[in-house]
């Protein structure tokens, strides 16, 4: 039932990713996305995708996910321009035409309901696939907008205070869970309640699932929760009009709630028909990409109330796609995150800025500035080279996967070391030094016919490692063993890829000499694999340099009493055998004469009749990522004929 | 420990020849239902080592009605697929020892995580 083009022809979006992540990126969403006019800068990538908002946010490589508002030429000040002119032409430039955002609001709240709407279907394991809701309320989307509640949370009784401070100018609807649940205009003009807006948020978590077991557990919290809202609502009602719209929501909520008890129990938020009360707009809206938080699951959302003091119409909705018109009055509440690079960063602080183009935005088309809890969110990079606007359309970073629970390297970096080792059906693919599996599950959930498997020399990685792939299910194809990486249980060749993050020896805290057992530990990930097969670390600097000079010494020729250059390019194996046995030469020799390039001699016995182990792995690239505080390098290597 | 795994594991106890394959002997054994994919497991038919898998099933008294020998054109027989499955996938030593069939060796599994890991004087 996903179609894979969105409604809307392409988007414009673009995400950010970490350093050295970029190229990745760049190949993933060409591939995975039918990407056009990719555009790569320094920790971004834009590009317009005609594929459904929901695959876009299985991005692996990618950071957080944006819409594009406005890419453009940077902002030049001259250096003493007041701070007035500055707002000026920073809102010139930057803000251009209310039309331009209204179509940009129009598009995000479309995206956000197909997100919404169809978020639970990719993820949910095959066992509870059910049914897979459309989102008819798609085009139902008022002015008000929020940004997209990734987390399930219950948010109750929200002081109207705050309420007050939103100043919705419409009913904003959202609907997740249910086919053409509460299809409700709204065509009441609604005076301003005393006690301000009563917006009860609860949101639908059920969508979000990925596990079955999940799914049950939220939809009996769901029916609980919105019984107890229910009540709550009953309680507080001051109006009698109020208690009305209450009561009739009640009769939603229930129906709403008969009707996800009603479908099957593997999934909560199954389609309901159509609901016949047509009084009150309902909101459920379910989200949710963590698992972690789908214990809090459900809770219907609605917002009640707001009336413009401007008393502007109240938007009419109707049952359809068609979108409504957005009038330039409703108070979206909204808030800036700004940062400056360059020569204008120079001039004004980032608040500065920020607060110039708030104020600009806030004129041009009505909105409220709210710093806490906002609706939307936009985005405002400017440097020396571009000025980039953009709206989030995820909350939380794509890097935060949904099917792993205790995360070890960052997911994004797990992923793109699985995608160099070009993993192919029927592989058989090991990680010798596992941690908590975060490369194997990345892996596997990339490729879903090879097969894994991680060792560890630590019971309790292993133990969470266990967790991690129960959690995400793949415990088919995800197999563990308490091994040294340095002793590998396997036959030689008998391995397709090895994919491994050596412990830097600063957060993962090993025992072992990194350095010192580096070589054995190259060799027997070497020996294990099958030729052609593909090797693939990530190495803290140091390490790097170390396994550079290593492995340079099996390849090439030696000269005493010099140093060792650093290689980063393909080393020359076009006549393997040849080099391999001149290098038993070289190395008797060597041990004769001063041996100058043996600083690597950390490793105490290495016997100079020894058959060099590591000349069949030919390197194939080294990329720099980073890795937050630090950087690091993957190596690629395939294992040739030697 | 799934017999997957085991198809794979070899002893490298020092002075070792031939640390293949190893003998499984499980004091708890377990049968999971596990979602059946038959594109992974015609995918991993070539890589099993046949005789070890059925010897292995035999030993935990899991062999059931698997042939001794693979059939011919097995990706599309959905049976055999299936026998193949449960044997490989489904069955789980989750406590019991692997022995290596040269030096007897015990190698402990438990919580179904075969431990490996040899002594120094062993390497």
């Amino acid at each position: 039932m996903t179609e894979s083009r969105s409604e809307g022809g392409l988007v414009r979006y673009y995400c950010t990713a970490g350093n050295g992540m970029e190229p990745f990126l760049v190949d993933e969403v060409k591939r995975k996305l039918a990407a056009e006019d990719v555009h790569q800068m320094p920790g971004k990538v834009l590009f317009s995708s005609p594929v459904r908002i929901d695959r876009v946010a299985e991005l692996k490589a990618a950071e957080r996910l944006f819409l594009l508002l406005k890419h453009d030429s940077p902002v030049r000040l001259s250096s003493h321009i007041s701070p007035a002119k500055a707002a000026s032409v920073l809102q010139s430039r930057l803000l251009g035409d209310r039309n331009q955002w209204t179509n940009a609001v129009l598009t995000w709240s479309r995206l956000q309901g197909e997100l919404d709407g169809q978020r639970t279907a990719f993820n949910i394991s095959s066992t509870a696939l059910g049914v897979m809701r459309k989102n008819e309320e798609v085009g139902r989307r008022s002015e008000e907008l929020r940004e997209e509640e990734e987390n399930c949370h219950v948010e109750t009784g929200e002081s109207t205070g705050e309420q007050r401070e939103e100043e919705s100018g419409n009913r904003r609807l959202r609907t997740g869970e249910e086919n053409g649940a509460c299809a409700l205009e709204k065509k009441r003009k609604r005076e301003t309640v005393p006690g301000g807006e009563k917006t009860r948020r609860e949101t639908c978590g059920a969508e979000a699932k990925i596990l079955e077991k999940k799914i049950k557990r939220e939809d009996e919290n769901m029916s609980q929760r919105t019984s107890e809202r229910e009540r709550e609502r009953e309680d507080k009602d001051d109006d009698d009009e109020e208690r009305r719209i209450v009561m009739e929501l009640n009769s939603c909520g229930q129906d709403v709630k008969k009707g996800m008890i009603s479908e099957s129990g593997l999934h909560g938020s199954g389609s309901v028909g159509a609901h016949a009360t047509p009084a009150r707009d309902h909101d459920i809206e379910s989200s949710s990409r963590r698992i972690d938080n789908l214990a809090e699951d459900c809770s219907v959302e609605n917002v009640e109330n707001e009336v413009k003091t401007t008393g502007e119409d109240k938007t009419l909705l109707q049952p359809s796609r068609i979108r409504p018109e957005i009038t330039s009055s409703v108070g979206l509440s909204f808030r800036i995150s700004c940062k400056c690079t360059g020569s204008l960063s120079r001039y004004f602080s980032t608040q500065e800025v920020s607060k110039m183009i708030g104020v600009g935005l806030g004129r041009l088309l009505g909105w409220k500035a709210d710093l806490r809890n906002p609706q939307m969110e936009v985005n405002v990079y400017l440097s020396d080279d571009h000025c980039l606007l953009g709206i989030p359309l995820t909350r939380l970073p794509l890097a935060n996967r949904n099917y792993i629970k205790t995360t070890g390297l960052r997911s994004t970096v797990a992923w793109a070391m699985a995608s160099l080792a070009q993993i192919q059906p029927g592989f058989c693919v090991v990680d010798p030094m596992c941690g908590v599996g975060t490369i194997l599950i990345e892996a596997a959930q990339e490729h879903k016919a090879a097969c894994f498997l991680g060792m560890d020399i630590d019971d309790r990685q292993l133990q969470k490692a266990n967790e991690n792939i129960e959690f995400a299910e793949l415990g088919n194809r995800i197999h563990l063993l308490k091994a040294s990486s340095m002793v590998l249980p396997l036959p030689s060749a008998s391995v397709d890829a090895v994919v491994c993050d050596l412990p830097f020896g600063r957060k993962f805290g090993t025992k072992t000499n990194m350095a010192a057992n580096l070589p054995v530990i190259v060799t027997e990930m070497e020996r294990v694999l099958c030729v052609g097969g593909a090797l693939v670390l990530l190495l803290s600097p140091q390490l790097s340099c170390l396994l550079k000079k290593i492995l340079a010494q099996k390849d090439t020729k030696p000269t005493s009493n010099q140093e060792i250059k650093p290689q980063t390019g393909v080393q020359d194996c076009s006549s393997p055998s040849l080099s391999s046995r001149k290098q038993e030469t070289f190395q008797i020799h060597q041990g004769v004469k001063s041996p100058p390039t043996q600083e690597t001699d950390t490793l105490p016995g290495v016997e100079h009749s020894l058959p060099s182990p590591l000349s069949s792995l030919k390197h194939q690239a080294t990329l720099r990522v980073s890795l937050g505080a630090i950087d690091g390098l993957i190596h690629k290597y395939v294992k040739i004929d030697a | 420990m799934k017999l997957l795994t085991h198809n794979m594991l070899t002893s490298h106890v020092k002075g070792v020849t031939k640390g293949y394959p190893l003998l499984i002997k499980a004091t708890e054994v377990k049968v999971n239902e596990v979602e059946f994919n038959p594109q992974f497991v015609s995918r991993m038919i070539p890589k099993v080592e046949w005789s070890c898998l059925v010897q292995a099933a035999e030993q935990l008294g899991h062999r059931q009605d698997l042939p001794g020998e693979l059939v011919p054109d097995y990706e599309k027989n959905e049976e055999f697929l299936k026998k193949v499955h449960r044997v490989l996938l489904e069955v789980e030593v989750i406590e019991g020892c692997l022995q290596c069939p040269e030096s007897g060796r015990e190698f402990p599994i438990s919580r179904g995580i075969p431990n490996m890991l040899l002594n120094e004087d062993e390497v």
